[in-house]
C-alpha cells in the first residue's frame, strides 16, 4: 500500500538547484579580482540544505500520521527511459528507512554547512566548495529517495563524484589529486559490481517494473544460484563505497580533503551509502542467508583490519578515517546477519558521533594552522575547552562508553550477532569493541591532555569561532542522547527505531533470554574498559610517540597493502597500457596489415624481374603475348 | 599463288622482329619496324588482289601515312635520345628496369 | 514542404563545398558559407527529429529508379536507427565551423562535402547509393589530412587510405554477390534493403560474402583489431577532420552492421555473434589499456574513442532490444561526448601549440569555464549518470549480460577502464601547478561560450531527459530484434525438425 506524494522529488532538488547556481556564480566570478562575498555563498549554500531538513521533517510526520503498513509515499517525476521490458522512472520513494536516513542526512549536512562558513572562511575557492557540497548533498538525497537501483546508481555515482571533487579540492598539490583519483578509481570498481548486480537482477525479476516495491513483490522468484551472484555482486559496490576490504583503501587517503569534507562525505553520509542499498535489498539479502554471512565476515574483519590501523596512526584524521572504516565493518557484520535495523541504527548514532569528531578534529587542525600530527599537539584542554568537551562526548559515544548512543546501537549489533549464533562474529566484534575504546582515548590523551609537545603553536590556539562551535554542541547532544531512540527492552526501552524501520526491511527478531543479552553486554563493557584502562596508562599523563617494532610497525605501516596493490595492480596496470602502445599496437595487432604490405612488397619483387629496362625485351614480351593470343583466337575460329 | 605473296610478307616481318629484338643501334630497330610496316603493307595488297577490292590499298596507304609521320616524330626522338646520352644504344636507355 | 528535406541535406553541403572550392573566395567567406549550410542542415535535422513519429517505419522517403536495368534506385529514409546518427551528423557541425579559424578554404568545403557524403551515407536506403555515399565521404578526409594534417600526415593519410578502401572494395564484392544473390532467387535486380531483407542466404559463400561486409564496417568504425589506422589518423589529421571521424563517421561504420548486414545476413550474424561481441570487447579492454600510457592527449582520446567503439559495436552483436536501444543512443551520446573533446583539444593545441599531457597543467585556475565544460564532457564520455554517456553504456551493459553473462562482466569493465586514463589526464592537464606555458591559458571568449552550450546542455539533457530520444528509437529496435530473431529461430525448427508443417504449430 503506497500513497503518492509529490513534493518529496523537492527535497533533492534544492541543494542541487543551491549548487548549480552557486557553480555558476563561482565560476564566472573567480578570475574576477574581487571575489564575491563569502556573506553571500555562505547563505545560498545554507538554504537548500535547511529547507532539506523541514521537508524531511515533513515527510516524516507524513510518514508517522500513516498506519505502519501504508507508509511509503512515492513520487515518480517522469520516465526516465523505456527500453523493452526496462522501464525506468525517475522516482522517488520515501518510507521509514528512507525518511530516516533523510532526517539525518539534512540535518547533519546542514549544520556542516554552517560550520563550513567558519572552516572554509578565506579560502580563495569558498564559492566552489559549497557548491561541490550543495551537489554532494543533493545526489546523497538522491541516492536515498530513489525509488529504484537506477535511480539509486546516479546518486551513488554522484556521492562518488563530489567525493572525488572535494578530496582533489586542493587540487595544486599532486597527492590530493592522487587520492582523488584513488577514491574515483576504487568507487568506480565497486560500481561495476552495482551494474552487474542490477543487471543480472534485471534479467531474473525486473521484468515487472525496476523499483524496490515491484522487486519486493517479485524476490520469490529469484533463483538461490542468481540470488548469490546478485547480492555478491551488489556487495562489491557496497565494498567500494563503504570503504570494506578489499577496497577500504581509499578512505584514509580520502583525509586529503577539507575536513568538514571528512566529516560530512567520509563519514557520515556517503560511506554508509554501502549498508543502506543492503538494507534496502533486505527482500534478497534475506533470501540469501550465505551472501549475507559473507558480507557479515568481511564486515567484521575490516573492522578489525581497520582498529590494528588505527591505533598506530599519527595523523589526527587518519585515526578517525580507520575508526570510520571499522565502525562501517561493524554494520556490514549487523546487516550481514540480517541484523538490518540495527545495522541502519548504527548508521544513524555512527552519524552523529563520528562527524562530532571529525568536526571536532577541524576546529583542533583550525586553531593549530593546519598541523595534523596528534605527536605535535598535547594539553589542548585548556586552549579549547568546548572543542574538547564535545570531543570527549564523541569518543566516548565511539568507544561504546554507556550510555552514550555509540554503546546501544553497537551492541544491538554485537547482540544479534551472537543471538543468531555467529559467535565467531561476536567475538570479533567484542574485541574490536574493546580496541576502539584504546585508540580512540589514545587520540583524546595525546591531543588533549599531558604537555603541550609544541609550545609555538600551543600559544597561538584559540576556540573557533561560534559559527563553529554551535554545530559541535548540536551534534554533541545528538552523540549523547541518539542511543535512547532505540533502548532495547533490557533497559526499559521498546527498540523504537527497530519498530519504525520494520516495514521496509525484511527481517526477525529471534527471541532470546535475557540472560544472554546481559552475559553481552557485560562483554563489551568490560572489553571497552579495558581498552579505556591501557589507554590512560600509556598515554594519560603524556608520552611520546613510541618506537614501533615488530606487529606494531607491521601495523604503522598499514600492513603495507597500499604498497602491495600498487605493486600488483597499479603498476602492473600502467606497464600493461605501456607494453599494448609501446610493443603489441605496432608489432602485434597490426600484422594482418603488416602481412599484407609485406605480401604486395614480395609480389612486387617477384614481378619486378621481368622488368629489365631494355626495350627489346619487352619487344619479346609483346611478341610472345600476340602470338599466344593469336594461336587462341585462331583455334576458337576452328 | 597468294600464297608466295604471304610467304614473302611473312619472312620480311620475321626478320623485323629479328632486327628489334635484337639489333642494339636504335637505327636498326627504327628500320626493323619500318620493314615490318612493309611487310604487312605487302600482305594487304596481296588480299587487295585475291579479293578484287580496294579496302587493302586504302590501309596500306593509310599504314605509309602512319610511317611517315612515325619517321617524322621518331626521327626527332632519336637526336633527343643522342643529345641526352651521346649514343644510341638501346642498352643505355634502361631507365624502366624495375 | 519538407518531403525533400533529405535530398536539401545531402546536396545543399556536397555542391556548395564544390562551388567554394571552384570559385576565388577568401576562408573567411568560406566559413561564413560553411557556418550557415551547417545552420541550414541543422534546422532540417531539428525539423527531421520533431516530425519524426518513431513508429518504427521509414519516414520522409523518397524513392526514384535511378539504373533500372540494375534495380538501383534513388531511395532514401529515416527511421529509428538512423534518427540518431543522422541527428548526429547535422547537430554537431555549425561548431566545427565557428570555433575553428585558422584554415584554409578547401578545409572548409571539404568538411561541407563530408557532411553532404555522410548524410547521403546515413539516408540511403539503396545499398549501392549507400556504397556510392560511403565512398565519397571518405575523399574530403584523405584531402584534410593529407593537406592540413600534422608532421606525418603523409604516412597516415596512406593508412587510412589503403585500409578503407580494401574495406571498401571487400564491401563492394560482397554487395554484387548479394544483388546476384537477388536476381537468383527472385528472378529481378533490386538493392533496396528492405527486399534485400527477403534473401534467404546460406552457404560459404553466404558467410564469405557476410566477413566481407563485416570487415569493411570493422575497419571504419574501427573494431579490433582493424583499429590500426585510427591513432594515426585521428592524431595527424586537423581537429575539424578528428571530429568527423570520431564523432559521425565511425559511427556509420557501426550504423551500417544494423542496417545492412543484420538485416540481409541474419543467420551468419548469429553465428558469429559471439566472436564479434568478444573483439568488441577486447578492443574495448586493450584501446582503454593503451590510451594510459600516451603522452599525447590528442592520441590518448583517439585510443578513449576506440575503446569506446568497441563497447558500441557490442550492443549490436547481443541481439536484444535493450542492448541494441543502447548502441543507437550511445552513438549521439559519444558524438556529443568525443566529438566535442577532440574540438577542446583542437582548442588548446591552438592556444599552446603542444598538445603534450605533461607540458600542460593547471588549466582549472585560469579557464574555470573551459574546464568546467571539459570536465562535463569528459565525465560524460566516462559514462556518470546525469550525463549523456550513462544510458547507452548502461543499456549495453545490461543487454549482454542477458546475451552472455561472461562478455557482460567483461564490458562492465569500460566504466573502471574509461575513468583510469580520463582522471590522470585530466590531473595532469587541468590540476597541479600552472607552467609557464599555461598561465597565460585564456577562457572561452564569448562566441566560444555561446558554441559550446548548447552541447552541453545537449550532453546533460540526454543525460536526464533521454526519454524523448529513446521513445522515437525504440520501436524500430524492437522490429529489428524481432525480426532477426524470427528468422533465427525459424533456422533452428529448419534444422532441428525435418517436416516443415511442424514448423506452424512450433511457433
Amino acid at each position: 500500500m503506497e500513497h503518492t506524494a509529490n513534493y518529496i522529488g523537492l527535497i533533492p532538488l534544492f541543494p542541487l538547484i543551491g549548487a548549480l547556481v552557486l557553480g555558476l556564480m563561482h565560476m564566472l566570478t573567480c578570475t574576477n579580482e574581487k571575489p564575491l562575498s563569502e556573506k553571500l555563498y555562505g547563505t545560498l549554500a545554507c538554504i537548500g540544505p535547511v529547507l532539506s531538513f523541514f521537508l524531511a521533517l515533513v515527510v516524516f510526520f507524513h510518514l508517522k500520521g500513516l498506519p505502519a503498513p501504508e507508509r511509503f509515499l512515492t513520487h515518480d517525476a517522469f520516465t526516465w527511459f523505456a527500453v523493452g521490458d526496462l522501464h525506468v522512472n525517475m522516482g522517488f520513494l520515501a518510507d521509514p528507512l528512507s525518511s530516516l536516513m533523510l532526517l539525518f542526512v539534512t540535518f547533519i549536512g546542514s549544520l556542516i554547512h554552517i560550520y563550513s562558513v567558519g572552516y572554509m572562511s578565506e579560502d580563495q575557492n569558498f564559492g566552489k566548495f559549497f557548491a561541490y557540497l550543495n551537489l554532494f548533498l543533493g545526489s546523497m538525497l538522491i541516492l536515498v529517495l530513489g525509488s529504484g537501483p537506477v535511480v539509486m546508481f546516479v546518486g551513488w555515482e554522484g556521492v562518488g563524484l563530489c567525493s572525488y571533487l572535494l578530496i582533489s579540492f586542493y587540487s595544486e598539490d599532486t597527492d590530493n589529486v592522487l587520492a582523488g583519483n584513488k577514491a574515483f578509481i576504487v568507487n568506480r570498481i565497486g560500481d561495476l559490481g552495482f551494474v552487474l548486480g542490477m543487471s543480472f537482477l534485471f534479467w531474473a525479476i525486473g521484468s515487472g517494473g525496476f523499483d524496490y516495491l515491484s522487486l519486493k513483490e517479485n524476490a520469490h522468484n529469484l533463483t538461490p544460484t542468481i540470488g548469490i551472484v546478485v547480492c555478491l555482486l551488489l556487495f562489491v559496490g557496497a565494498c567500494g563505497k563503504s570503504a570494506q576490504i578489499p577496497l577500504y583503501v581509499w578512505l584514509p587517503d580520502a583525509m586529503a580533503g577539507p575536513t568538514p569534507v571528512s566529516a560530512l562525505i567520509h563519514a557520515a553520509t556517503m560511506v554508509t551509502a554501502g549498508v543502506y542499498m543492503v538494507a534496502r535489498f533486505s527482500f534478497i539479502y534475506a533470501h540469501v542467508p550465505f551472501a549475507g554471512s559473507i558480507v557479515a565476515w568481511v564486515g567484521i574483519l575490516t573492522a578489525l583490519l581497520a582498529a590494528i590501523f588505527g591505533m598506530f596512526q599519527r595523523d589526527i584524521k587518519k585515526i578517525l578515517a580507520y575508526s570510520t572504516v571499522s565502525q562501517l565493518g561493524y554494520m556490514f557484520a549487523g546487516v550481514g546477519i540480517a541484523a538490518y535495523s540495527a545495522g541502519i541504527f548504527h548508521v544513524f548514532t555512527h552519524a552523529f558521533f563520528k562527524a562530532l569528531l571529525f568536526l571536532g578534529a577541524g576546529s583542533v587542525i583550525y586553531a593549530l594552522h593546519h598541523e595534523q600530527d596528534i605527536w605535535k599537539m598535547g594539553g589542548l584542554k585548556e586552549k579549547l575547552p568546548k572543542t574538547y568537551g564535545c570531543m570527549v562526548i564523541g569518543a566516548l559515544a565511539l568507544a561504546g562508553v554507556p550510555p552514550f548512543s555509540g554503546f546501544f546501537s553497537k551492541d544491538e549489533i554485537l547482540f544479534s550477532a551472537l543471538a543468531s549464533g555467529h559467535t565467531g562474529i561476536w567475538f570479533i566484534g567484542v574485541l574490536v569493541a574493546g580496541m576502539t575504546a584504546y585508540y580512540t582515548f589514545r587520540m583524546i590523551f595525546v591531543v588533549f591532555h599531558g604537555t603541550p609537545r609544541d609550545q609555538e603553536s600551543f600559544d597561538h590556539a584559540h576556540e573557533p569561532p561560534s559559527v563553529m562551535t554551535l554545530p559541535l554542541i548540536i551534534l554533541a547532544i545528538g552523540a549523547a542522547f541518539t542511543g535512547v531512540l532505540n533502548l532495547p527492552g533490557i533497559f526499559g526501552g521498546s527498540l523504537a527505531v527497530s519498530h519504525w524501520l520494520a516495514p521496509s526491511l525484511t527481517e526477525h527478531h529471534p527471541h532470546v533470554s535475557a540472560w544472554l543479552e546481559f552475559f553481552g553486554i557485560v562483554a563489551s563493557v568490560a572489553a571497552v574498559a579495558v581498552g579505556l584502562t591501557i589507554a590512560y596508562k600509556k598515554f594519560g599523563k603524556g608520552a611520546d610517540e613510541p618506537e614501533y617494532t615488530g606487529f606494531a610497525k607491521f601495523g604503522f605501516n598499514k600492513f603495507y597493502v597500499d604498497e602491495i596493490y600498487n605493486a600488483i595492480l597499479v603498476q602492473p596496470y600502467k606497464a600493461f597500457g605501456a607494453v599494448i602502445s609501446r610493443f603489441i599496437e605496432p608489432n602485434v595487432t597490426d600484422i594482418h596489415v603488416k602481412f599484407s604490405t609485406w605480401l604486395y612488397k614480395k609480389a612486387g619483387s617477384a614481378f619486378k624481374s621481368f622488368q629489365v629496362g631494355y626495350i627489346r625485351v619487352y619487344a619479346i614480351y609483346m611478341i610472345i603475348g600476340l602470338s599466344l593470343m593469336s594461336l587462341f583466337l585462331s583455334q576458337s575460329i576452328n | 599463288m597468294i600464297q608466295d605473296y604471304l610467304t614473302l610478307s611473312v619472312i620480311l616481318f620475321c626478320i623485323g622482329i629479328l632486327g628489334v629484338i635484337s639489333r642494339r643501334n636504335v637505327f636498326t630497330v627504327f628500320m626493323s619496324i619500318e620493314l615490318m610496316l612493309n611487310a604487312a603493307n605487302l600482305a594487304f595488297i596481296a588480299f587487295s588482289r585475291l579479293h578484287e577490292s580496294m579496302d587493302g590499298h586504302v590501309l596500306a596507304m593509310m599504314v605509309m601515312a602512319v610511317a611517315a609521320a612515325e619517321c617524322a616524330l621518331g626521327l626527332a626522338v632519336v637526336i633527343l635520345l643522342h643529345k641526352h646520352k651521346g649514343n644510341l644504344d638501346t642498352n643505355v636507355f634502361s631507365l624502366l628496369k624495375g | 514542404m519538407f518531403e525533400y528535406a533529405l535530398s536539401v541535406m545531402i546536396f545543399l553541403p556536397i555542391l556548395s563545398g564544390l562551388v567554394l572550392l571552384l570559385s576565388p573566395v577568401s576562408k573567411g567567406a568560406a566559413r561564413l558559407v560553411g557556418f550557415l549550410v551547417s545552420v541550414v542542415i541543422l534546422l532540417l535535422g531539428v525539423e527531421i527529429f520533431l516530425g519524426f513519429t518513431g513508429t518504427g517505419g521509414m519516414e520522409y522517403v523518397q524513392n526514384r529508379p535511378w539504373v533500372e536495368s540494375l534495380g538501383i534506385s534513388y531511395g532514401l529514409g529515416v527511421d529509428g536507427i538512423s534518427l540518431l546518427v543522422l541527428m548526429a551528423a547535422t547537430v554537431l557541425f555549425p561548431m566545427v565551423f565557428s570555433v575553428l579559424k585558422t584554415q584554409s578554404k578547401g578545409y572548409y568545403a571539404n568538411l561541407l562535402i563530408t557532411q553532404g557524403a555522410m548524410i547521403g551515407a546515413i539516408c540511403a536506403t539503396d545499398l549501392v547509393l549507400f556504397y556510392i555515399f560511403w565512398e565519397i565521404m571518405l575523399l574530403p578526409i584523405f584531402f584534410m589530412i593529407g593537406l592540413y594534417g600534422g608532421e606525418n600526415r603523409l604516412s597516415a593519410t596512406l593508412k587510412i587510405t589503403i585500409y578503407t578502401i580494401a574495406g571498401s572494395l571487400l564491401m563492394l564484392a560482397a554487395l554484387i554477390y548479394v544483388g546476384v544473390s537477388y536476381h537468383a532467387q527472385f528472378g529481378k535486380w533490386t538493392f533496396d534493403i528492405v527486399q534485400l531483407a527477403a534473401l534467404d542466404l546460406s552457404g560459404g559463400w553466404a558467410i564469405l560474402a557476410f566477413i566481407m561486409f563485416m570487415i569493411a564496417f570493422a575497419i571504419k568504425t574501427p573494431l579490433f583489431p582493424f583499429h590500426t589506422w585510427l591513432p594515426d589518423a585521428y592524431t595527424e589529421a586537423p581537429t575539424a577532420a578528428t571530429f568527423v571521424l570520431s564523432a559521425i563517421m565511425a559511427k556509420i561504420g557501426v550504423y551500417g552492421v544494423i542496417r545492412f548486414v543484420v538485416p540481409v545476413f541474419e543467420i551468419e550474424f548469429a553465428r558469429f555473434a559471439i566472436l564479434l561481441s568478444l573483439a568488441g570487447v577486447t578492443g574495448m579492454i586493450y584501446c582503454g589499456l593503451a590510451a594510459i600510457s600516451q603522452k599525447d592527449m590528442k592520441r590518448m582520446l583517439a585510443f578513449s574513442s576506440a575503446s569506446h567503439m568497441g563497447i558500441i559495436a557490442l550492443g549490436v552483436f547481443c541481439m536484444n532490444v535493450q542492448a541494441l536501444t543502447g548502441t543507437l543512443f550511445q552513438i549521439a551520446a559519444h558524438a556529443t561526448s568525443t566529438g566535442v573533446l577532440f574540438l577542446f583539444v583542437g582548442l588548446m593545441e591552438e592556444r599552446m601549440k603542444t598538445r603534450d599531457i605533461d607540458d600542460l597543467g593547471g588549466i582549472a585556475y585560469k579557464a574555470p569555464i573551459f574546464a568546467t565544460f571539459f570536465a562535463i564532457t569528459m565525465l560524460a564520455s566516462v559514462g556518470l549518470p546525469g550525463t549523456s554517456g550513462f544510458i547507452g553504456e548502461f543499456l549495453i551493459i545490461l543487454g549482454a549480460i542477458k546475451f552472455n553473462a561472461f562478455i557482460g562482466v567483461l564490458a562492465g569493465t569500460a566504466l573502471v577502464i574509461g575513468v583510469c586514463y580520463m582522471l590522470w589526464m585530466f590531473q595532469r592537464v587541468f590540476f597541479e601547478k600552472s607552467n609557464a606555458r599555461t598561465v597565460e591559458f585564456q577562457d572561452l571568449s564569448t562566441s566560444e561560450l555561446l558554441t559550446f552550450l548548447p552541447v552541453i546542455l545537449l550532453i546533460v539533457a540526454m543525460g536526464i531527459f533521454p526519454q524523448a530520444f529513446i521513445k522515437k528509437i525504440e520501436p524500430a529496435a524492437q522490429q529489428q530484434v524481432a525480426k532477426v530473431f524470427a528468422m533465427t529461430q525459424a533456422q533452428v525448427a529448419d534444422t532441428k525438425v525435418p517436416n516443415p508443417g511442424h514448423n506452424n504449430h512450433k511457433n
